[in-house]
């Protein structure tokens, strides 16, 4: 019997940077002909390497890569991006290139420099557009884009390649939940109505296991497991990749699979909910606390454009709040407003109910602490040396590390679990680290009320618990006010004993996760179909979306009501 | 120099760290850094005493000890006092100045491509300077022209990049036009002016420490006690505000005030520099990363290293300039000629992102 020969496969393949320790090491892999893979593991396994290699922009030290039977860095550049189309993690375009030019760039492997763009070439620019989605964006500039729109028109580049093979490099990243679900619908289809093989790196276990047929698994640069999602999506296996537990769950009515990973604060949860459950009391609706930060009828944005709408929003001191909505609804802008960090236009905030404009700077940064979602790191700088900047707002030019100062950090190095980092250098750190370190110096600031901006992303799915255990903790056993944007609507429902839900610049619904977080509220705030149903261990909201596409499934979701 | 000592490591300190208190005052010294500062102020004093010695009239260090004191002939005292030492003094002070002002504006920019004399602040500190000769002004008023021309351009420089935020490749283009712009206008000026004060701006402008006299020397003294302790203190922020501004914002600094603060002391140490000595290439650039390089990031006593390996760099290249080739070559030459090869060199060893 022959062996079936795939079209494109990995053979016994080591790779590395540069002179550079492997990132990973012996690899076989065979992409499934006409099917979906989709490769997941922790940051830093090779995923994405393993990508690039099968993409031919880096040459394994060993072992090779086969396209159609033949070594691919043996194949000229062109012949190889005729028959395989890459979409990379980060795109850089030109300042204002239109969404149509864009696209015609995808041509570039059919032509040729005396024959510029045929009729083939049009028709192939065209129906690109069309598979996209975005045909009446076609002579908008791609940086005036949303996040969602951005990335189909980098996908229709790679369309208008016109390649069988489809390679997706985080084609999901830095998308809310709406967006993500557009561009996964985008590649069910491209499957299905073309026959197009895809390879699509994907760091959300449950988008992996809904977009594809085949679901390839890494750690630590080698292949863990490989085989269609269902056998993939084990808690077993997935502690093993990520390790971290995860539980699987199944909503009700609707037969998918959905995995949950877990932290130590699921058994607090728990025990909240059955005392809540035997008491008939809830512990939070009894006594409201009083505000910690309240804003009232607040305006704020950039220069000429505002973002924050007239918000009136109260959070619960010693509670943790999480702020959850779409890309560009304002939940930022409004942390960076109550952080005093924009000049607000019109409305007041309080923190503590005094306004907040009346402290000076450093009184205030005694108050309140805040954690941008991302702040450069100067290089060479120890650990402990960055934590300790957060003893800023305490000290004087001479006065630099007082006894206090000392004590602070000691205990924000301790509380993060960084004590046995400190003297590394911050760039020696892996995500979950550097994250952990970044809360040490906030914690360090020793303010009793903590804003938190998108603290998980960057961070796969282990360190993303870990960081918010961390936060859960912070709140129980040193009494912080945490006020954070989270993207992800389960672990807000989770860790959050607040929501507070926006839309366009306006807060929709604030309140106890499973009183704001419903069907209804997902629809109108992401403009998307869920199902929501409670965990069956903690009783928080879990969020199950899925494509308007999925005709069978929303039917079952509205029998089941 | 070491950086682990013998002294029994405390729980909270590693051993390359000691900590001084001293009633409101606390400090924390890093060890290497310390190690590191004085064997450098060891180097420059060093370089200086030998650069005494040297010279057409060969000296004994004997003889310049008496010379000094007072003691030696007339010859020996005029020669070292009037002739070398305000040179050799005015090429430290200088030094120093050029490498701590680059430091700050690479830090205020969180840019490494960053100098004085890139972005143009040197060059307004040339045109300020040579419309004070042009217009016959007095000449005590040199350091203050320049220093004003230099506080204009970064002035400038720094509106036309402003868009909400700076952005560094934005201020380096922006920089550059500027700098293109204000060597026009020196040339220009040159043009205009009579050729007896065209050939005294040109004679300045080489970027020479040729001739300087002990009122210089003063000039750059007290302008050092001022600037140096002011520039120490502001690392202090500075370190924050390399987290960038959102970050220096939560942390409570004002920190547009901080920043105003250090761009004005850095237009001072180079425009003061420039005006003495005219504008020396390279140092502000290339001494900033050797310290880096060398010690880690900024901090107060990296900047006081910065200063003193900018100090020995140019006192360095005067001495070559002066005495090591058959003609007396200007400072900058060979700043450039010694310095940048070297730098390179460092570039290509060192693992630093830059």
């Amino acid at each position: 019997m022959v062996m079936a020969m795939n079209r494109l496969m990995a053979h016994d393949v080591t790779l590395a940077y540069g002179r550079s320790k492997a990132v990973a090491q012996n690899l076989t892999f065979q992409v499934p002909d006409g099917r979906v893979t989709s490769i997941i593991g922790p940051n830093g396994c090779g995923k994405s390497t393993l990508l690039r290699a099968l993409a031919r922009l880096i040459t394994p030290v060993a072992g090779t890569v086969l396209l159609d039977g033949e070594a691919i860095h043996r194949q000229p550049t062109k012949e190889v991006a005729k028959r395989l189309g890459l979409l990379p993690q980060e795109q850089v375009a030109p300042d204002a290139i239109v969404v149509e030019d864009l696209v015609r760039r995808g041509r570039y492997p059919h032509q040729s420099f005396l024959q510029p763009l045929s009729a083939k070439d049009r028709a192939a620019v065209e129906r690109a557009l069309e598979l996209a989605g975005i045909t009446e964006l076609r002579n908008r500039p791609v940086d005036e884009l949303s996040g969602g729109q951005r990335q189909r028109a980098w996908i229709a580049m790679a369309l208008a390649q016109e390649t069988p093979i489809l390679l997706l490099d985080e084609p999901t990243t830095y998308l809310d939940l709406a967006h993500q679900w557009e561009i996964l619908e985008l590649i069910r289809r491209l499957n299905r109505e073309e026959g197009r093989t895809v390879v699509a790196v994907l760091h959300d276990v449950n988008a992996a296991a809904w977009v594809s047929d085949h679901v390839v698994a890494m750690r630590a640069g080698s292949i863990v497991a490989e085989g269609p999602p269902e056998d993939v999506l084990q808690p077993e296996l997935l502690r093993r990749i990520f390790g971290v537990h995860c539980d699987v769950v199944e909503s009700g009515g609707v037969n998918v699979p959905m995995c949950i990973a877990r932290g130590r604060s699921i058994w607090r949860r728990h025990e909240l909910m059955v005392r809540s459950l035997t008491d008939g009391s809830d512990e939070k609706g009894a006594r409201p606390a009083e505000p910690a930060l309240r804003a009232e009828r607040l305006v704020a944005g950039y220069q000429n454009r505002r973002v924050v709408e007239g918000v009136s929003v109260s959070f619960p001191a010693g509670k943790v709040s999480a702020i959850v909505g779409p890309n560009a609804s304002g939940k930022s802008t409004l942390l960076r407003a109550l952080a005093r960090l924009l000049p607000v236009s019109e409305g007041t905030v309080w923190l503590h109910e005094r306004p907040i404009g009346r402290s000076g700077r450093k009184a205030f940064a005694r108050q309140l602490g805040m954690l941008a979602q991302e702040a450069p790191v100067p290089p060479g700088m120890l650990v402990q040396d960055f934590v300790a900047m957060g003893r800023y707002p305490h000290q004087r030019w001479y006065r630099q590390w007082s006894p206090a100062d000392e004590r602070a950090v000691e205990r924000a190095l301790e509380v993060t679990g960084t004590s046995e980092l400190r003297w590394q250098p911050v760039e020696a750190l892996s995500g979950g680290q550097r994250q952990r370190m970044r809360l040490a110096m906030a914690l360090a600031q020793e303010t009793p009320v903590l804003l938190l901006d998108e603290p998980t992303t960057f961070l796969d799915m282990a360190h993303q618990i870990e960081v918010l255990e961390l936060v859960r903790r912070l709140n129980e056993t040193e009494g912080k006010t945490v006020i954070m944007v989270l993207h992800d609507l389960c672990q807000a429902c989770h860790y959050a004993d607040y929501v507070v839900a926006m839309k366009d610049g306006k807060v929709v619904a604030a309140g106890a996760p499973n009183e704001v977080v419903t069907e209804e509220l997902v629809q109108s705030i992401f403009g998307m179909h869920c199902t929501v149903f409670p965990d069956p261990v903690t009783g928080t909201p879990l969020v199950l979306p899925y494509a308007a596409s999925d005709t069978a499934l929303q039917e079952v979701v509205l029998e089941s009501h | 120099m070491t950086t682990r000592t013998s002294a029994p490591p405390s729980r909270s300190e590693p051993s390359g760290v000691r900590v001084i208190r001293l009633g409101a005052f606390s400090f924390r010294v890093r060890l290497r850094v310390a190690g590191l500062v004085a064997v450098a102020a060891v180097v420059v004093v060093g370089l200086m005493a030998w650069s005494l010695t040297l010279g057409n009239y060969a000296l004994s260090l004997a003889e310049i000890h008496g010379a000094l004191k007072g003691t030696a002939s007339a010859d020996a005292r005029f020669i070292v006092v009037d002739l070398r030492l305000p040179r050799l003094l005015t090429a430290v002070a200088v030094g120093s100045m050029l490498a701590m002002s680059g430091a700050i504006f690479q830090g205020i920019l969180r840019n490494p491509l960053v100098s004085p004399d890139i972005i143009g602040i040197n060059a307004g500190a040339s045109v300020g300077a040579l419309l004070l000769i042009v217009t016959r002004q007095p000449l005590a008023y040199l350091p203050a022209a320049a220093f004003v021309g230099g506080l204009v351009a970064a002035a400038a420089i720094y509106a036309l990049t402003w868009r909400g935020h700076i952005s560094g490749a934005r201020l380096i283009l922006v920089g550059m036009g500027m700098n293109a712009m204000l060597t026009a206008t020196t040339t220009y000026l040159l043009t205009q002016a009579e050729i007896r004060d065209a050939s005294r701006a040109v004679l300045w402008m080489t970027g020479s420490v040729y001739g300087s006299d002990w009122g210089d020397v003063r000039l750059l003294v007290v302008s050092l006690a001022v600037l140096v302790p002011l520039g120490a203190a502001l690392m202090w922020s500075l370190r924050v505000l390399q987290l960038g501004d959102l970050t220096a914002h939560t942390l409570g600094m004002p920190v547009e005030r901080i920043r105003l603060f250090l761009i004005i002391t850095g237009c001072a140490l180079s425009g003061i520099a420039v005006s003495v000595a005219g504008p020396i290439g390279f140092v502000a650039l290339m001494v900033p990363h050797f310290a880096r390089m060398l010690a880690g990031p900024m901090t107060a006593g990296v900047f006081v290293l910065t200063g003193l390996l900018g100090a020995a760099l140019v006192l360095g290249a005067d001495m070559i300039g002066q005495h090591a080739t058959g003609v007396s070559l200007p400072v900058g030459v060979i700043t450039s000629a010694l310095g940048a090869p070297y730098f390179l060199y460092l570039l290509s060893r060192t693992r630093v992102r830059l």
